[in-house]
């Protein structure tokens, strides 16, 4: 007993954190965080609970399920409009080319317009609905101009296959299975650039002890980063193992990400532009932009890395 | 401690302050060249923020749907944006993973500009130019931060190096000044402490103790005097005899020598001389304490015939067996010598005419039983003895000795081995 005493006095108390992980290449740095043991030396225990899709893993910190979760910009927007009681601590990955459009060649579609009065599979509420919605803009439409139909993300592929969609917005890795699944019976838009979607942790509003903990995990985080841009290889074999992707998708998608921390002046022009787009574009029921500085919270990364907060504070 | 030479120790020394020297001055120059890379990552860093910002002015103030809008403008900053990413300075790990994301953004900066200016859009809503310029607005932001992260990172760089040197600097300048002291006050020891040695080993030799050297820290300077030192003092201890041997030396040689003139060679008694020395002291003794002194004079009966009969060799046996007869019979403090020719005396301080009496009776007794064995005959001799002692009419030994040789006579005269004394009626 004064043994176990002695041991908690010396070491820092680890909280048992649980983090709703979005099982997407793009949460690498968590998983190279817990193959490489980086959260050994912060204060917290980490158990994973991954889910499909950054919606998925938002709903499950807004249910308590989770403590973080990882959500991208487009979810964050999103749910600013609801007025949801959660804060966003950092930015881990960036990618200009996560979000594809798919269409079957025969349809011959070498421009949105010709999407017009098309069948589209997204899916509601993320990513995926975002894109869409600025594709259509781009030549003068919007999503009344089409046929817009929900799936889960891991269900677009088979409305497409069952011919319920002339076409789908899927993030990765769904397009890459969808391309290795129908091969030449698909046709995957260049629309690279013209949407930058971010993987964000978030949490509900945080007390100092959520703080602490999100400070902790920034920490392991930091780590599994830093070791990313060291062995890239290495990072993209324990990727693969844990998602149980192929080497090949890896590729595919690898050079499209930027990893690293941060919380900075785009995240927020980002989620805001996204969130006016969706009350323009009624893509949701609010009409009230809310202030987006209300939903970031740099107080855990000014801790760990302030150069890399570059926000008014 | 190191045995070497004392110029091999300063030579260490002097060897081991220019190499910490040359460390201080090469890790100075290594902490400089690293605090201006960090600095020249940090101006680049300025540099890639200012081009940004340039960028984004353009897009704040123009209107870049506008028909007249001159996109030669933007491409030209634009490009000067890339070139300058291009030529980045080498960059730390984690800013490499920056720099990345800069290029990154720089590329979608770029895409994004010519979707928007390609066609000006001209099918879309104001709602989309709106949100597209904000995303031109955002991937602008995005580089603007990484630049200031950059920035951000070559200070922590510049701020690190500058701390590590300082207290780099310090540790190295704090065990070079103990390393001196110590070498210093260690040399400083060696020296003194030799010498010390060395004085020390001059004053034993002055005092006449020839001693060598050893050096508790040997050095080759102090060595060479020490070998020195040793050597000479080898030699003068082989060819310097000190005093009090030297009086030994003469003791021991009197000794022998006085032994020699005091003793009769033949019968290993005392002689004449060392009688007449004897004999007075003991006179001189006896009139000063009024002690007694008896003197017996003993002349071998027929002498000459044994000399005939058997040779002179066996004569002097004759006489070398009445002396040892004598010393058997007399006292420690009792003096025998050898009077002259078959004559002896015997000094007998502190004894009256009867002791001396029976003194003499005793050595004929014994004379008698202890006779020559010449041939497997036994030959004996004896002996007349005359006494005389001293009393208040003596005034010198002569007329003592004088009296005894006159009983000796009488003793001959009345038939021989027999004991005389010269009474008062027989004296003249």
């Amino acid at each position: 007993m004064f043994y176990g005493n002695y041991q908690s006095f010396w070491q820092p108390q680890k909280h048992l954190v649980t983090i709703a992980v979005s099982k997407t290449p793009l949460s690498t740095p968590f998983y190279v965080a817990k193959a490489i043991d980086a959260f050994d030396g912060t204060c917290v225990n980490v158990k994973f609970d991954e889910v499909i899709g950054g919606q998925k893993a938002f709903t499950k910190v807004i249910n308590g399920e989770a403590d973080f979760g990882t959500s991208s910009d487009s979810v964050i927007a999103f749910q600013s409009l609801a007025q949801k009681t959660f804060v966003t601590h950092a930015m881990f990955v960036q990618s200009d080319n996560d979000v594809k459009l798919i269409t079957r060649p025969s349809a011959q579609i070498d421009s949105a317009i010709k999407l017009k009065g098309k069948r589209i599979g997204v899916t509601k509420g993320t990513a995926s609905e975002y894109f869409l919605s600025i594709l259509l803009a781009l030549e003068g439409l919007t999503t009344e101009d089409v046929q817009l139909l929900h799936f889960k993300p891991d269900e677009l592929v088979h409305g497409f296959i069952d011919d319920k969609i002339d076409a789908f917005v899927p993030w990765e890795p769904f397009a890459f299975n969808s391309a290795k699944l129908l091969n030449k019976q698909i046709k995957i838009h260049d629309t690279k650039s013209l949407n930058t979607l971010s993987f964000n942790l978030v949490s509900l509003i945080a007390d100092k002890e959520l703080v602490e903990k999100a400070r902790c995990v920034l920490e392991g985080l930091t780590i599994a980063i830093d070791y990313i841009a060291s062995h890239p290889e290495k990072a993209k074999r324990i990727v693969i193992n844990e998602l149980k992707l192929s080497a090949e998708f890896i590729e595919w998608v690898w050079s499209d990400y930027i990893f690293k921390l941060g919380v900075n002046q785009s995240l927020i022009l980002s989620i805001k532009s996204q969130a006016i787009w969706a009350v323009e574009t009624q893509m949701t029921k609010y009409n009230e932009i809310p202030s987006i500085e209300n939903f970031i919270d740099s107080r855990a990364m000014l801790q760990v890395d302030p150069g890399a907060v570059n926000i008014p504070q | 401690m190191m045995n070497g030479s004392l110029s091999q120790r300063i030579y260490f020394f002097t060897v081991s302050c220019c190499f910490l020297f040359a460390t201080i001055l090469a890790s100075v120059i290594w902490s400089s060249q690293t605090v201006e890379l960090a600095f020249a990552r940090d101006s680049y860093a300025q540099e890639v923020d200012n081009q940004t910002n340039s960028l984004k002015q353009l897009v704040i103030s123009d209107n870049i749907y506008s028909s007249s809008y001159s996109v030669s403008h933007w491409q030209s900053l634009q490009q000067k944006l890339t070139r300058l990413l291009k030529s980045s300075p080498k960059l730390t790990p984690s800013q490499q993973t920056v720099q990345n994301s800069i290029k990154s953004q720089n590329e979608n900066l770029k895409r994004l500009f010519s979707q928007i200016t390609e066609n000006k859009l001209k099918n879309a809503s104001t709602a989309i130019k709106v949100h597209l310029k904000a995303r031109l607005m955002m991937q602008l932001e995005a580089i603007r931060s990484d630049s200031l992260q950059l920035s951000s990172i070559a200070h922590t760089d510049i701020h690190n190096t500058i701390k590590h040197e300082a207290f780099f600097i310090i540790s190295v300048s704090g065990v070079s000044i103990v390393a001196l002291l110590f070498g210093s006050f260690a040399l400083m020891h060696i020296v003194r402490k030799s010498l010390d040695e060395v004085k020390r080993a001059f004053k034993q030799n002055h005092s006449g103790h020839f001693q060598k050297i050893h050096l508790s820290h040997p050095s080759e300077e102090f060595d060479s005097i020490v070998k020195a030192f040793n050597g000479m003092n080898d030699k003068l201890s082989e060819t310097t005899v000190s005093l009090a041997v030297m009086k030994k030396v003469v003791e021991e040689r009197t000794q022998v020598l006085e032994q020699l003139s005091n003793t009769d060679p033949l019968t290993k008694v005392g002689n004449r001389r060392a009688l007449f020395d004897r004999a007075s002291m003991e006179f001189s003794r006896a009139i000063r304490n009024q002690s007694q002194l008896t003197l017996l004079l003993l002349d071998c009966d027929l002498f000459k015939s044994i000399n005939d009969d058997f040779g002179h060799l066996i004569g002097d046996e004759f006489l070398i067996n009445i002396c040892d007869v004598c010393r058997q019979e007399i006292r420690d403090i009792d003096f025998l010598a050898r009077y002259g020719g078959e004559e002896f005396i015997i000094v007998l301080p502190n004894c009256d005419i009867a002791g001396g009496i029976e003194t003499a009776n005793r050595i004929q007794n014994s004379l008698a039983k202890h006779c020559v064995d010449i041939d497997g005959k036994k030959v004996c001799v004896t002996l007349s003895i005359g006494v005389s002692t001293i009393d208040e009419r003596y005034k010198n030994l002569d007329q003592l000795i004088n009296d005894a040789d006159k009983a000796m006579y009488q003793a001959k005269e009345n038939g021989r081995n027999r004991i005389e004394v010269l009474t008062r009626q027989n004296l003249h």
